[in-house]
């Protein structure tokens, strides 16, 4: 039983219950970020590291938290972990941090994190917590990572920066602006539903 | 649940905050005081970096090579930074700044020994669109202006043959024209400015 509950909660975020493409939930970095791979790649493992260890701690201290206050002390502890992460991006990767400017500081609104908290770490043991926090982590982080993919090749030939495609490429400078994030995001889940989402349905 | 104390109800939640708050605060003001100096260091970096690249000094990029360039040849004046290389050449870079398509653009701009032609631009902090406006960063676009005097105007990129003609950007006219606005505003016509008469 236990074991099929934690498998569960690992596959689930990353299959029939994913977070961007199933709940809608992230939607807004997912169009800000996803331009570039690197941006992306930074701003996933930002995500995860604060869904999964504020989901652990929440859980951890859930007997003791007054209910009436639950809120604010849960945007208190994934406010100091976005913090911790965008004191780390500072200090040991200065470039990046440029680059991404407000959008770490961001990751508190990010509506996985809290999403995942209230229904999820508060009414289970930490362990499953932090399995279910990383796992929604990952399930937000491998969507992104394919959008990005498919909005930095196309928009200006290149992955991770380098020169992928040849001078005949013409750049369509769409996909790297904000429309392009929507056209892909919706795209993207049109696939996905229609691929496998809707076959679970039927069955 | 409805016979809760005053205490329960109360009290309780407000010590739980104020102590949820202070370990939270206590935790990142040590972190952020054990990297304070780290930070400042990057910031450092990053100014000299870009007064180098105006400068026309060229730097292994490492933290290292870069600040022993600078200072070596660099010294800050009241409005200015002053380099004198070894070859006995001077140059001027001044720090300046002016509105892009999202947000302000500052950038450092070198001047050769008469102030007027261009030794060298780059780009301190910028907003602009990410692989559009942002690609003012990328060495093509800013090596346009060395050796160059404005004021200067915009063609097609790619196009670029006269002495006053800067590629602008595809895809990214209006922070093409801020930045050629930006350019062009500045003159170093005061020789005081630099402590000449």
């Amino acid at each position: 039983m236990a074991k099929s509950k934690l498998k569960k909660t690992f596959l689930d975020p990353l299959g029939k219950d994913n977070p961007v493409f199933v709940q809608i939930l992230g939607i807004c970095s997912t169009l800000a970020v996803t331009n570039k791979l690197d941006n992306t790649m930074v701003m996933v493992l930002g995500v995860m590291f604060t869904t999964a260890l504020s989901s652990w701690t929440l859980s951890i201290m859930r007997k003791w938290i007054p209910s009436r206050i639950r809120m604010m002390v849960e945007t208190m502890v994934i406010a100091t972990y976005v913090i911790i992460v965008d004191i780390a991006l500072k200090a040991y990767y200065p470039e990046m941090w440029k680059q991404l400017g407000p959008y770490v500081g961001l990751i508190i609104t990010n509506c996985i994190v809290m999403g995942r908290v209230e229904a999820f770490a508060l009414q289970n043991k930490p362990f499953l917590s932090l399995v279910d926090g990383l796992a929604s982590g990952m399930g937000y982080a491998y969507v992104l990572l394919i959008i990005a993919f498919f909005r930095e090749l196309l928009g200006t030939g290149t992955l991770w920066g380098y020169q992928i495609l040849g001078s005949w490429w013409t750049s369509w400078a769409i996909m790297i602006m904000p429309p392009g994030g929507f056209f892909m995001l919706a795209i993207f889940i049109w696939v996905v539903r229609e691929a496998f989402i809707k076959e679970e349905n039927n069955g | 649940m409805k016979s809760q104390s005053f205490y329960a109800k109360r009290i309780n939640p407000i010590i739980f905050m104020v102590a949820v708050t202070v370990v939270c605060i206590l935790l990142t003001a040590a972190l952020h005081l054990s990297t304070l100096e780290l930070v400042q260091e990057n910031e450092r970096f990053f100014l000299w970096r870009s007064v180098l690249d105006a400068g026309g000094i060229t730097h292994e990029g490492t933290p290292a090579s870069v600040n022993d360039l600078y200072k070596k040849y660099v010294t800050q004046e009241d409005n200015h930074y002053l380099i004198k290389t070894d070859d006995g050449v001077t140059r001027f870079v001044f720090a300046t700044e002016g509105p892009g398509l999202w947000g302000i653009i500052s950038i450092m701009v070198g001047f050769e020994d008469d102030l007027k032609t261009l030794s060298g631009v780059s780009i301190v902090s910028q907003n602009e669109t990410p692989g559009l406006g942002a690609r003012i960063e990328e060495p093509w676009f800013t090596a346009q202006f060395v050796g160059k005097q404005g004021p200067f105007r915009l063609v097609e990129e790619g196009t670029s043959s006269m002495a006053d003609e800067i590629d602008a950007i595809t895809g990214a006219t209006r922070t093409s024209e801020s930045f050629r606005n930006i350019m062009n505003r500045l003159k170093v016509e005061d020789g005081n400015s630099v402590g000449r008469n």
